[in-house]
């Protein structure tokens, strides 16, 4: 009892310390409750991302208004980027490569100057080599680095967790992990010289080599810190056939030693043995009393909220317990006259994807599935985190099947009490936290794969057409600008410092008046 | 486990209801009888062309006169999916301004699903489909009247051994012989059929089993083209030799025998699939088969010999969508992956064609960035622009209708119809464009100058992923849940006959200055004891014969650049190859000599009926370097006539002992299905001892391969597994092994005459006794009648190794 006493409280004192203060935004989602809000004021209303100069990839800053700087990213992005003490990371590929010994197809993390978005350092990683199944070709680095302290945290895709120095290798080589010449040639191959832009590796966990994971498609989740200790999804999934899974028994949570990388526990709930498609839904942090728990969406449409704490189980490993299990997926989805429907049918069962969001002791998700799947029947719900054991039927305070498929994550305006969260469908919905009344839904006409984000009483969106929209965060409809980037937007727009930063495929924008 | 005849597909595979005969090219052909056409003119006219291996044909034709048939004028109709100008455009008008499911000139639908196009030939249609469920979903080729919808004949394909996930089938469409009226078909996992218009199958391929093909979860298929005596094909496939490494490759058939005439590898190492229909044209007195491929180069062969003339490489993904060839001096293509010139996604551009040298100094042109004369950077990966007149009409990513002029690639407009698109292409015709969704919508728009009028726009219940063709005053759309057919009842005066369109007599030379010999079959499979005649020809510098039947001698050969310095076990005599009852299982090239002209074929020797092997015959002479994941173990290759082998499997010695070791240093190829045996194979009983490394976490998966059934042990899940692919077939009883332990794996199976069948396998211990009962007994309704027999290892993330010895495969009748 005193040792979980004693863990709550460094967890407490943690999670304090994540709380974002600055006006950064230094991981996915923000802070640990994963809710797509920033309390930043004097965010642009209206802006214009300016024109390409003619034959070129480049911006014509001239053309622009409200915009800060524009920094080149590869080809494609995801994810959000994340502000931390000055600084800006970005995973995105190597299609426009800065450093000419890194050429090729590589997953790449930029850091860049807050201020200028001058190129600090960046992260390479060589790829599998494994095709399509387990680290699809030119999709980068789609995880989002959480960064605290001097630290930066995130999964790789070559399905590792990764720690990095903020600093780069501009204070040297740190350890334990010091062979970064390998690490960036990859195996079998004849190491590189290491120089000033590259990454400063701390440790390195292999999920595959150390779990058993196998990847699917690509490994993509974020990580959320929680004292000392890092959790992290695996995106563990099916083999290439998409009927077969090849390791069953790998975990799908993760805990690590913040410092050292050490395994310190694995959710043993099978989650694996029954996996739709992947494991990529991100794990977020909540507290509700004396109980903290992590929680996660799983690739089986379940929700899931454990212990942090991780116990010695029964083989000699150490687990974390499972405090409750909610299935976001309503029996209407699962079976039609009688009749199991077949994943992934349009009326049928989804997995989780989007980010499960903490706020005021409830937890809010969305079922969806890859947007390769098309679109298809969705399910927005409302959990009451308090619970424990199976609360499918006793913890939905209530649910919302208008939406459709999402990828995405829901934001909540604490100022306002409404919930914003789009679909993959082109709907942007508009909705009370507390009772799920919908209030309105606009049509963005194109599919969306990025998040919402609600702050200084506005709403801000992108989607694939590039369009981005700002929208008053309100109770009524209304359309405060929009205009078009030129690229699909696939990545989540962040606030941080008075600056609102939008991702586009091939750009990262900072904005502001 | 009599192989069929594979060497004599003229004799065995006549349908009973069509005649062979001299067609006006001066081959001779299948002909079905049309409607109200006499026989004697035709008669005349093939008279007119005999040659050697035309009498040969004679017999055949006279035959036909004594069945009853008759002969008849080409066959007309929307023959290829692409239409008749290869362009997604149809000259006929008076077609529906709008459809309603259930109004007026809502003709007929069948249930039946499709993600392609139904093709039509005079008054029947022909539609690719799939129904059923679990272990009974098939592909079917299906016969409608196109008045009525109602069957004429359907024919049944089973999945096997494919990786093709959630019903991705029949995402491709027939393509009919406007010559002989005959259909050709590629399933989705790669069996290559010729069916006659009355129904019979008249010859087919695995081509997995007998040509390497490989299958992706896209199930991605296309259609095949027609090039006068050739139907051509292509696919990703991974077979012997030089073609070993994965590669897309074009297979050009007889379209009468099926025997192969060439194969071209064209590309580069394949990223994707591609069903990117080949456009074929004259080009520089050539014909020249253009087309995208799996690894993102637009190529040009010659749509005779196969021989690669030049690539673009244009893509780091696959090129799927077809390309458009425009003004006699542009190709016009559009893909959705990365560039290798910019970090935008996606780009249609138009590339210059027929200004390249006559000669290559190293047999194949690369062309670079300076042969495109325009580029948008417009994103489509699967779905084909459409070209009317100048104006190119594309379909985006993101659902825009774009409007681009063809020469100067200027974007006139563009218009949005849905949030997104998947595969379907739009079609032209009269005026109007008919533009199918992914989302089910279906869209009539009547062109302007600068835009479209929608006329209607349709929900048509299910998704569409095929583009609609049009005959005869009727549109056809293919849904996920239906074919439907819209339009009137009665001939329409305005549809063109197929044959304004039809290449005439492509294959003869003008000249009489042959440069090469060219033999047929350019692969052939024997069995010991089999005998197999080529035919060999003398080409013109563009691939035209010059004449048939040449008398060139035959003997091995050994082509200098060859990896692997082997010969096939048999011998020549004449125009014959024969291997002798006790050959040996091998491979090797064949030339054919004939003064100073020369031509290649390549043949492998497999076995029959029993077959034995426990690797202690074979020589370790390499080694893999210190850095490799194997370092310095030393090994030999696996023979090299067994598909899909070579780099995925080693042989070493492991306690003393040789074995088949699964190699683990390329995650590519963590998984491996291997084919050592005949396609045609057929009632056998396969036994192979097994070992597989692994931990707690993490086993791997090994078993074999009999008659399209993979009988796996499932490490990670500790089973033992019948199945095919796993959508149709996957049933599983609880079989615990250790890890580093020896078992022995025994499998059956048995077809019974109303075409089912039961597989049968047994697992035991290697060093106990044979238990009575059968492991896993697993019926199905529709059995798999053959297959080649083979290995299948699975090492996730190629982390731990499997280990295989003592193969026997004999008859189940031993």
């Amino acid at each position: 009892m005193k040792s979980n006493l004693l863990f709550l409280l460094t967890v407490a004192g943690a999670v304090l310390g994540l709380t974002v203060q600055s006006g950064d935004w230094p991981q996915w989602g923000r802070d640990a409750s994963k809710n797509f809000y920033s309390p930043e004021k004097g965010l642009p209303s209206e802006f214009h991302p300016g024109d390409f100069i003619q034959g070129t990839e480049d911006i014509d800053l001239s053309t622009t208004k409200n915009v800060k700087w524009v920094v080149k990213l590869g080809s494609q992005a995801y994810g959000n980027a994340s502000v931390s003490q000055g600084r800006v990371y970005v995973g995105t590929n190597n299609e426009s490569p800065r450093i000419q010994r890194h050429l090729g197809d590589r997953g790449i993390v930029y850091c860049l100057d807050e201020q200028t978005g001058e190129f600090q350092w960046q992260l390479t990683v060589p790829k599998l080599g494994a095709g399509k199944v387990s680290d699809w070709e030119y999709l980068g680095i789609c995880s989002s680095p959480t960064v605290e302290g001097d630290r930066v945290y995130v999964i790789s895709n070559r399905c590792e967790v990764l720690c990095l120095d903020t600093q780069g290798m501009a204070n040297g080589n740190d350890g334990p992990f010091v062979d970064e010449a390998q690490y960036l040639a990859g195996p079998g191959h004849p190491a590189m010289p290491v120089e000033q832009d590259d990454a400063d590796i701390i440790w390195v966990f292999d999920m595959r080599e150390e779990l058993g994971v196998f990847p699917h498609n690509i490994a993509s989740s974020s990580v959320v810190v929680v004292g000392d200790t890092v959790f992290a999804t695996t995106s563990n999934g099916q083999d290439w056939g998409h009927l077969n899974i090849p390791s069953p028994n790998a975990p799908c949570l993760v805990a690590l030693d913040k410092n050292t990388g050490a395994l310190l526990g694995e959710e043993v709930s099978g989650i694996s043995l029954n996996l739709m498609h992947c494991n990529w839904s991100s794990p977020g942090y909540g507290q509700i009393n004396d109980q903290s728990m992590v929680f996660f969406g799983g690739g089986d449409g379940i929700v899931y909220a454990f212990d942090p704490k991780p116990v010695p189980g029964a083989d000699g490993l150490n687990e974390l317990k499972e405090i409750w299990k909610y299935d976001a997926v309503p029996l209407k989805y699962k079976e039609k006259d009688g009749k199991p429907i077949k994943y992934p049918a349009a009326d049928g069962p989804s997995e989780i994807i989007g980010t499960p969001v903490f706020y005021r002791d409830r937890v809010y998700v969305a079922i969806g599935q890859d947007p390769e799947h098309g679109e298809g029947v969705g399910m927005l719900s409302c959990i009451d985190a308090s619970g424990k054991g199976d609360i499918s039927v006793s913890g939905a305070v209530w649910t919302y099947d208008k939406i459709n498929r999402t990828i995405s994550t829901v934001s909540i305006d604490p100022e306002t009490g409404l919930l914003f969260v789009c679909d993959y469908s082109g709907f942007l919905y508009c909705l009370d936290a507390e009772t799920g009344k919908e209030y309105w839904i606009y049509d963005m006409k194109a599919h969306m794969w990025s998040s919402t984000m609600v702050a200084d009483g506005k709403v801000f969106l992108g989607d694939e057409d590039g369009d981005f929209v700002i929208l008053k965060a309100d109770r009524e409809l209304e359309v405060l600008s929009e205009v078009n980037f030129g690229a699909p937007i696939y990545s989540s727009p962040v606030a941080a410092n008075g600056v609102l930063f939008v991702g586009t495929q091939t750009h990262l924008y900072a904005i502001a008046e | 486990m009599k192989p069929e005849p594979k060497n004599d597909k003229r004799k065995a595979e006549i349908d009973g209801r069509s005649v062979f005969l001299l067609s006006r090219n001066g081959r001779f052909g299948i002909l079905v009888p049309a409607r109200g056409h006499a026989f004697p003119s035709i008669v005349t006219h093939c008279l007119n062309v005999l040659t050697m291996r035309l009498k040969f044909a004679l017999f055949f034709f006279v035959s036909g006169i004594f069945a009853g048939s008759v002969c008849a004028e080409p066959v007309s109709g929307w023959l290829h999916w692409r239409g008749p100008d290869q362009n997604g455009a149809s000259a006929e008008t008076g077609l529906p301004d709008e459809i309603e499911l259930g109004g007026k000139n809502h003709l007929w639908s069948f249930e039946m699903a499709g993600r392609g196009e139904a093709v039509i030939a005079e008054d029947r249609v022909y539609a690719f489909g799939y129904a059923g469920e679990g272990p009974d979903l098939r592909e079917y080729l299906t016969c409608l009247e196109a008045d009525t919808g109602k069957v004429v004949w359907q024919l049944g394909f089973n999945d096997y051994l494919s990786d093709i996930v959630y019903e991705r089938y029949a995402i491709g469409a027939p393509t009919v012989d406007s010559e002989s009226g005959n259909i050709y078909l590629m399933t989705t996992p790669g069996e290559m059929v010729c069916v006659s218009p009355a129904g019979k199958i008249l010859w087919r391929h695995s081509m997995m089993e007998r040509f390497g093909l490989l299958t992706f979860p896209n199930g991605r298929r296309g259609a095949a083209v027609i090039e006068g005596e050739l139907v051509i094909h292509h696919a990703i496939t991974s077979y012997w030799g030089a073609q070993g490494p994965a590669r897309d490759r074009f297979f050009a058939f007889d379209k009468l025998t099926g025997e192969l005439i060439w194969s071209s590898t064209p590309g580069t190492p394949p990223k994707d699939s591609s069903f990117s229909s080949p456009v074929i044209a004259t080009t520089g007195g050539k014909r020249v088969l253009y087309s995208g491929t799996g690894c993102g180069n637009l190529v040009a062969i010659n749509a005779l010999t196969g021989d690669p003339l030049w690539r673009y490489h244009f893509s780091y993904g696959g090129v799927n969508a077809s390309v458009l060839l425009h003004g006699g001096d542009k190709l016009i293509a559009i893909h959705g992956k990365e560039n290798l010139d910019s970090s935008e996604v996606g780009r249609m551009a138009a590339i210059r064609i027929g200004a390249e040298p006559a000669t290559y100094a190293d047999g194949q042109l690369v062309l670079d960035k300076s042969a495109e004369l325009w580029r948008q950077p417009l994103v489509m990966f699967t779905s084909s622009p459409i070209l009317v007149g100048d104006r190119v009409y594309q379909v985006s990513h993101t659902g825009e209708l774009e409007s681009l002029d063809a020469e100067s690639g200027q974007i006139l407009w563009h218009h949005k119809l849905e949030n997104g698109q998947l595969h379907a292409s739009p079609l032209y015709a009269d005026g109007k464009l008919y533009v199918p969704m992914g989302n089910g919508n279906f869209y009539i728009l009547k062109l302007r100058d600068d835009g479209v009028d929608q006329l209607d726009k349709e929900a048509m219940g299910a998704g569409l992923l095929g583009a609609p063709t049009v005959w005869n005053g009727r549109i056809y759309l293919h849904s996920q849940k239906a074919l439907h057919c819209f339009g009137r009842i009665g001939d329409s005066p305005q549809g063109e006959p197929w044959s304004r369109h039809m290449t005439v007599n492509s294959r003869r030379a003008r000249s009489d200055e042959a440069v090469r010999l060219q033999v047929v079959p350019a692969d052939v499979l024997l069995n010991p004891g089999d005998r197999a005649d080529f035919q060999v020809r003398s080409l013109d510098e563009n691939g035209r014969v010059v004449r048939t039947g040449v008398r060139a001698s035959l003997a091995k050969y050994i082509p200098p650049t060859a990896k692997v310095k082997t010969e096939i076990d048999a011998s020549f005599r004449r125009r014959t190859i024969r291997a002798a009852a006790d050959a040996k299982t091998s491979a090797g090239a064949i030339r054919a000599s004939r003064g100073e002209l020369s031509g290649i074929t390549r043949g492998r020797v497999l076995f029959d009926s029993r077959f034995r092997e426990d690797f202690e015959g074979f020589q370790i002479t390499e080694q893999y370097p210190p850095e490799h994941v194997h370092a310095n173990v030393e090994f030999a290759y696996p023979p090299l006539p067994w598909i899909g082998a070579r780099f995925k499997w080693d042989i070493r010695e492991l306690d003393g002992n040789k074995v088949l070791a699964k190699t683990l240093d390329r995650v590519l190829f963590q998984r491996a299905t291997t084919f050592f045996g005949d396609p045609d194979m057929s009632d056998y009983t396969m036994v192979a001892d097994f070992m597989t490394d692994g931990n707690r976490r993490m086993k791997s998966n090994v078993g074999l391969i009999h008659q399209r059934y993979v009988i796996e042990l499932v490490g990670n899940w500790q089973r033992l597994e019948v199945s095919s692919n796993h959508d149709r077939i996957k049933v599983s009883v609880p079989f615990r092994w250790n890890v580093g332990a020896w078992y022995r794996l025994k499998t059956r199976v048995d077809v019974n005459d109303d075409g089912s069948g039961v597989v049968r396998a047994k697992a035991w211990p290697r060093d106990e006794a044979e238990p009575e009962a059968w492991t896993i007994e697993v019926p199905h309704k529709i059995a798999h009648d053959r297959g080649a027999p083979g290995l299948r290892g699975f090492s996730p993330q190629s982390r731990y190794s499997v280990y295989v010895d003592n193969i026997s495969v004999y008859p189940n009748s031993n």
